[in-house]
């Protein structure tokens, strides 16, 4: 990604606008017991298209942005979403993520991540109750959902930042190998 | 191609300062006391957010209802299913509970019909609960489940908590069979209380709710609302009647009199709720020594 003023307003605006939309819209609506989770699916994609530093800095944003809005302890949030942010940014570096259901396993494990590496967080920090094991079927219900929504989602995410990517690399990828030519005598010949 | 050291360097100390920028804002969060500068921050970002919340929430609330639809309409067909199930139960239970209410209420209007200061002595009621019910619109006919070997004997009178039914007109060891006063041969001698003006009661078929008490003399004044009970004299014959003196039949409710008849027909209202009875008592003839009381069929 482009480091300039455009990119990280671009990405400002994705954080803020899927952090807004968490709170007030996805987190009260119910289904199968538990809640899709757009804050890692922002981060995920972000860091995604955009590398692992663009992926830190927006789960740290991100994170910052939650917390301070939910009243949360502050810096837990952005300690786990930095984390998810570089991981998913450095899979993307090193691995072949043209594949067009990668977003799909993608958001899954960015979900499950965010949720199991917060919850050992608040577990080593402040948590004094007692937990019971429903917290795996939540973890598990929102992992599938933010599954089922990865596809448009990383779509969106994409097409906003497109125009700050240095280089798109998964539509790069996607256009598949060239064609193999002989040579320059041979061209155009069934050889 | 691989990055340079440069790059490297850079995105580790990337990560390394977030990282530490993270655990550095958590531990002074949780060190500083509430009034601290990190949560006076936080408090005033959430000012800032909440209205921003608030819109975003009223703005999306149709896109919200719209998802949670889909989500209640899943859950709905289990809920429907479960509430069904548990709907079921609770209709037994309530017919359990009603039914048990509405025998206790039959059962202690014998107790308080048995009570009044005009109910026959030297009777033993024989308590017995209906098995079979006349299917014709007369009703004029009904089963109960104790017999001649309970001690009940034709033409014994039959009483609900609330007055006179009817007499049994034949036994089995096991059953008997009442005819109900409104039974289209049915006669009960009765008198107009108090003034003990005499006539007949005898049904109008096909109303279980008008019975007509004939033979009134003319002199008497009837008034509606009065009280008619059985009188003790037989209706036929001369003999003795078979309903012992006293039992409720019913209240007047209309008077008719015509010029030309010598008697006044009294329209009565019985008291026995005939259609809804589930319990009788046989007045059985008493043994020495018995007293009335209630027993459970």
């Amino acid at each position: 990604m482009i480091a300039s003023r455009k990119a990280a307003l671009r990405v400002g605006l994705l954080v803020l606008a899927a952090v807004l939309l968490q709170v007030s819209v996805v987190a009260q609506i119910n289904i199968l017991g538990g809640s899709a989770d757009l804050i890692p699916l922002v981060v995920a994609a972000i860091a995604l298209y955009g590398g692992s530093v663009a992926g830190a800095a927006a789960g740290f944003a991100t994170g910052i942005l939650l917390d301070l809005a939910l009243g949360m302890s502050l810096g837990g949030s952005s300690l786990v979403l930095t984390g998810v942010g570089y991981g998913v940014g450095r899979f993307a570096e090193l691995r072949d993520v043209s594949h067009g259901l990668l977003p799909i396993a993608l958001a899954a494990a960015a979900s499950a991540g965010y949720d199991l590496a917060y919850g050992a967080i608040t577990f080593m920090l402040d948590l004094e109750a007692a937990v019971s094991a429903l917290v795996f079927r939540d973890i598990l219900v929102g992992m599938l959902l933010n599954a089922v929504l990865a596809l448009p989602f990383f779509a969106f995410v994409r097409r906003v930042l497109r125009a700050v990517l240095r280089a798109d690399h998964v539509a790069r990828r996607r256009r598949g190998r060239p064609r193999e030519a002989g040579p320059i005598g041979l061209r155009g010949l069934e050889v | 191609m691989y990055p340079d050291r440069k790059t490297i360097r850079r995105r580790r100390a990337v990560l390394a300062a977030f990282v530490l920028a993270s655990v550095a804002l958590l531990t002074v969060w949780f060190g500083e006391p509430m009034g601290g500068v990190l949560h006076t921050i936080q408090r005033g970002a959430q000012e800032i957010l909440s209205p921003i919340q608030t819109g975003a929430s009223r703005a999306l609330k149709p896109v919200r209802d719209t998802v949670a639809w889909t989500g209640d309409t899943i859950r709905a067909k289990g809920e429907n299913k479960r509430l069904r199930d548990e709907v079921g139960h609770l209709r037994r239970d309530l017919a359990t509970a009603q039914t048990t209410g509405r025998d206790a209420e039959q059962l202690a209007g014998f107790a308080a019909i048995a009570r009044r200061e005009t109910f026959p002595s030297g009777t033993e009621p024989v308590t017995a609960r209906l098995i079979a019910r006349s299917p014709t619109v007369w009703w004029s006919s009904v089963q109960i489940n104790k017999g001649s070997g309970d001690g009940i004997r034709i033409d014994q009178p039959v009483i609900t908590g609330d007055g006179l039914a009817g007499k049994v007109t034949s036994t089995t060891p096991g059953t008997a069979t009442v005819r109900l006063i409104t039974d289209e041969r049915s006669s009960v001698s009765a008198q107009v209380m108090p003034e003990g003006a005499d006539g007949i009661v005898r049904p109008k078929v096909g109303n279980p709710n008008d019975l007509l008490l004939d033979y009134v003399e003319k002199g008497s004044k009837i008034k509606q609302g009065q009280t008619v009970v059985t009188s003790g004299f037989s209706a036929s014959r001369g003999l003795e009647s078979i309903f012992p003196r006293g039992i409720p039949v019913g209240r007047v409710k209309k008077v008719d009199r015509s010029e030309l008849d010598i008697y006044q027909t009294l329209h009565i209202q019985p008291f026995a709720e005939l259609k809804r009875m589930d319990f009788v008592q046989v007045l059985t003839a008493a043994r020495s020594g018995a007293r009335a009381e209630v027993t459970s069929p």
